[in-house]
């Protein structure tokens, strides 16, 4: 370990000369980091492989420890963790932090970790830091995940002999897309080149298009069109999606995500079994965050204990005399956690809604990710679903990253004789994009569940005479007002020719391509002109970096409605 | 059917795609799209002409995608699979990334009935919509008033020998393309001289026709490029039977609203067709023909309207 801790060897957007010039197809690796643990996987020219790590293990803890200033992941050695846990060294749940601002309800569920997480609730970044030697040192969530992952690549490059590049990794579909900018900066800190970032169900759609075109190949069938829906929950998010596959071709009908997850269930329990815990663990003394470890450890494995048992046993000494003594049985579990059951059945009946899917229709239901083994979880996507059983050809642990793994191959180019990789993912849009316009409202250019690449254009208009510039706003979400919504980067356009109101013709145009990079287009056209008025704006989004919580607010209170734009109505 | 698409592709990629230049002008190692400067496209034109133009540009979505207009959404969908695995950017790179946007477009609406039903519509409804606004503006131009009856020649029975041209030449003109004459101003001489050179034409090809059937009738005699088959075909057709063809094609219009979903489940299923179907087939091949003369009709009548301003 005697290694720099990480060297930024590019930058997410100056990797212009790695796609252009691959001087052999170097099939990149798969990666699933997951919230709580993470695995990584290639194609080895005949299948997919799983990598295993020094010890044989296939899963590895997603976490690094802060210790003797050399910072170290959970890719080797594992053993250390629990201990770790509880001395406040080791970052954790990276995943559900990267991205987001210190107002965001997830990072105010994250503070009772057992490191710190402040927030000033203003709308910058949290501050996160590790234990060391009695001193809190300060880091961020992308330094954390580029330490791992920096692991990662060398786990990866030690097993296959060769350097690794490109990668393909999974996200949930609820991130954001400057939660996205974050992984690739993580990435690039790991010197590592995103090919693809896949939404976790729609890698593990591609498996299952993949192991159709098997069963087709086998029984020489027809191979008709078969659609499946697949609900992936791990320990931070909650993903689901209904793919139509025919041919090897997995065509993503709608996605539906939410921050919610095992860790959730983890912490309701813990507020279960200890309702003072919060008000305890506050003051993050060495002493509290020991007993909030152990208490997270006790916690987590009665959950593990109660998908094959009925009732358990919690018996824990947490230090300071407090104990905890309690029998919870699987009814007590299912009431604590209602409400995350509720909204995986919300998101569920969504994701068919929007795919206009009967559950008729659906030809297979997938149960992926480390909530799978829970029972309530499994008989909530049944009733939904209205089935007796689930689709059983995965592993609910390996799908998402196998499924990276064969989008990686295919990404690279790689061609199999036998056809095993003649396989394609038709994504979609999990998030609509649009712009701020009609006062606060968000207008949709892009709605959700388009098919990508994507492009749309909507014409919009100004509310002042002689209104000479136009402010572009761009957010990402499904709220009617901009608040609500996810702010990706703002652009002015100046130089309008001066003119009444609703005259200028503003296009603002949208286009997402198949490796899911955004660009706003933008020109301006007078009437009666053959000429645009000006040169046309192209702004790669999203443009906003941290703290990006205040800009909304800055730019209203800089310009209120000066430069404000309105949508022209649709002449017919 | 694939070895098809390409030329379609090539022609309808740059201009339906109006940012195209700037796009392509880093990733693309095309630079045959490079050149285009279509990049001012979209700003060029108001806004609905640019919904038309961009309606003209992408379709015929079934061409693009390869199908027969009366294909059942499973075809489509497959069709749509096949071309997706060759074009896709994670397969065909960036440069798939155009092709696949106009296969997403053309999908997204024909695999919607409701959609595919405004689509077939519209393929009719842009020139329905021209019947009426512009009848006095269409090819040919209107001097004085609107009357109920205007000339029209027969491409395919005139043989250019300029005679009407000679009796009437402010409103015959010859096309030296095709060879044949045209109208260009209706009444643009006075009855006299109108009624002598259609008199005068000796294959007797100028004809009166209602003023409300002239546009379909301009239309469908201009030479349309002709579908080709491999080494066959390519080249240039028209109607054989111009005022046929404009009665079909009118009453496919006032057919279509209606019954169009119907008629088409009718023609899908039926094995032996009744005049009526065979009729209903002629007219939607004759649509998808009709949509890339579109383009065709554009030129030509802006050809005419700047004409006309000089003439008056």
């Amino acid at each position: 370990m005697a290694e720099p801790a990480y060297t930024v060897a590019s930058d997410g957007e100056t990797t212009e000369e790695e796609k252009s010039s691959p001087a052999f197809p170097e099939i990149a690796i798969g990666i699933d980091i997951g919230t709580s643990q993470c695995c990584v996987a290639v194609w080895n020219g005949s299948q997919v492989e799983l990598l295993k790590n020094t010890r044989n293990q296939k899963m590895m803890r997603s976490y690094v420890t802060f210790k003797n200033e050399i910072p170290s992941g959970g890719v080797s050695n594992q053993l250390s963790y629990e201990h770790e846990m509880f001395s406040g060294a080791a970052i954790f749940n990276m995943k559900r932090l990267v991205g987001r601002v210190d107002t965001d309800p997830v990072v105010h569920a994250s503070k009772s970790l057992p490191f710190l997480v402040q927030t000033l609730d203003i709308g910058v970044r949290p501050f996160i830091a590790a234990l060391v030697n009695n001193v809190w040192r300060s880091t961020t969530p992308e330094e954390v995940l580029a330490i791992f992952l920096l692991e990662l690549r060398g786990m990866a490059e030690a097993r296959l002999k060769r350097p690794i590049r490109n990668v393909v990794l999974t996200i949930p579909v609820s991130f954001s897309r400057f939660q996205l900018t974050r992984i690739e900066r993580a990435c690039a800190m790991a010197g590592l080149h995103v090919l693809r970032l896949m939404p976790e169900p729609t890698a593990v759609a591609l498996l299952y298009a993949q192991q159709q075109q098997q069963v087709v190949h086998e029984n020489m069938g027809s191979g008709s069109e078969k659609i499946a829906l697949i609900f992936n929950m791990g320990a931070g998010y909650c993903d689901v999606a209904v793919t139509a596959t025919a041919g090897g071709v997995s065509q993503i009908k709608a996605l539906a995500g939410s921050a919610i997850g095992g860790e959730d269930i983890l912490q309701n329990m813990m507020q279960h079994l200890l309702p003072e815990s919060e008000k305890l663990f506050s003051s993050h003394g060495i002493n509290e965050i020991k007993s909030m470890g152990l208490l997270r450890v006790a916690t987590q494995d009665a959950i593990h204990k109660l998908s094959s048992q009925s009732s358990i046993q919690i018996d824990v000494d947490l230090g300071n005399g407090l104990k905890i003594c309690k029998v919870i049985d699987r009814e007590e579990f299912e009431a604590v956690n209602c409400k995350i059951f509720e909204k995986c059945e919300s998101l569920i009946i969504q994701c068919l809604h929007d795919a206009k899917v009967e559950i008729d229709d659906l030809t297979d239901v997938i149960l992926v990710g480390g909530c799978s083994y829970i029972p309530k979880i499994r008989n909530v996507l049944m009733s939904v679903c209205g089935r007796g059983e689930l689709y059983k050809g995965m592993n609910p642990l390996e799908a998402a990253v196998c499924g990276a793994a064969l989008e990686g191959a295919v990404a690279s180019g790689v061609s199999d004789p036998f056809g095993n990789l003649d396989l394609l993912t038709i994504q979609a849009t999990p998030l609509a994009v649009g712009i701020q316009a009609d006062g606060n409202k968000f207008v949709p250019i892009i709605p959700r569940n388009t098919t990508m690449p994507a492009r749309k254009e909507l014409v919009f208009t100004t509310v002042h005479d002689h209104q000479i510039e136009a402010l572009i706003i761009v957010y990402e979400g499904e709220g009617e007002k901009v608040e609500e919504n996810h702010l990706l980067g703002y652009f002015k356009i100046m130089g309008i020719p001066p003119a009444p109101k609703g005259v200028p013709e503003i296009n603002v145009c949208l286009d997402i391509d198949a490796s899911n990079v955004l660009r706003a287009l933008a020109g301006v056209i007078m009437p009666g002109s053959s000429h645009p008025a000006l040169p046309l704006m192209e702004v790669r989004m999203p443009t906003v970096d941290d703290g990006h919580g205040w800009c909304a607010e800055a730019l209203h209170r800089t310009y209120g409605s000066t430069l404000d734009l309105v949508t022209v109505q649709k002449k017919t | 059917m694939l070895a098809s698409m390409f030329p379609l592709y090539k022609v309808s990629v740059p201009k339906s795609c109006p940012f195209d230049g700037h796009f392509n002008s880093k990733k693309s190692s095309n630079p045959r799209l490079k050149h285009r400067t279509t990049l001012i496209r979209c700003c060029q034109q108001r806004v609905g002409e640019r919904e038309r133009t961009r309606r003209r540009m992408k379709e015929n979505y079934y061409e693009l995608l390869g199908v027969s207009v009366d294909s059942n959404p499973q075809e489509i969908k497959e069709a749509y699979r096949k071309l997706q695995k060759k074009h896709h950017p994670d397969i065909a790179g960036q440069e798939g990334h155009e092709y696949t946007l106009l296969l997403n477009e053309a999908y997204g609406v024909l695999i919607r009935e409701d959609l595919r039903r405004d689509y077939d519509a519209s393929i009719g409804q842009v020139r329905f919509r021209r019947n009426v606004s512009a009848s006095g503006l269409g090819y040919s131009s209107w001097r004085g008033p609107l009357r109920t009856q205007a000339l029209f020649v027969d491409g395919n029975a005139c043989i250019g020998c300029r005679e009407c041209i000679h009796h009437a030449s402010n409103t015959f003109v010859m096309d030296e393309a095709t060879a044949c004459a045209r109208v260009k101003v209706q009444y643009g001489d006075d009855d006299q001289k109108i009624e002598v050179s259609v008199d005068s034409c000796p294959v007797n090809c100028i004809h009166w026709v209602d003023s409300e059937e002239l546009p379909v009738l301009e239309f469908l005699i201009q030479p349309q490029p002709k579908e080709g088959h491999g080494v066959f075909g390519g080249g240039w057709e028209r109607p054989t039977n111009v005022f046929m063809a404009a009665k079909a094609f009118a009453k496919q219009l006032k057919q279509e609203p209606a019954s169009d979903f119907n008629q088409r489940n009718a023609r899908a299923t039926a094995d032996e067709e009744t005049p009526a179907q065979v009729e209903a087939r002629i007219n939607a091949s004759m649509k998808i023909k009709m949509a890339s003369f579109v383009r065709v009709w554009d030129f030509f009548k802006a050809a005419f309207s700047s004409g006309t301003i000089d003439g008056e």
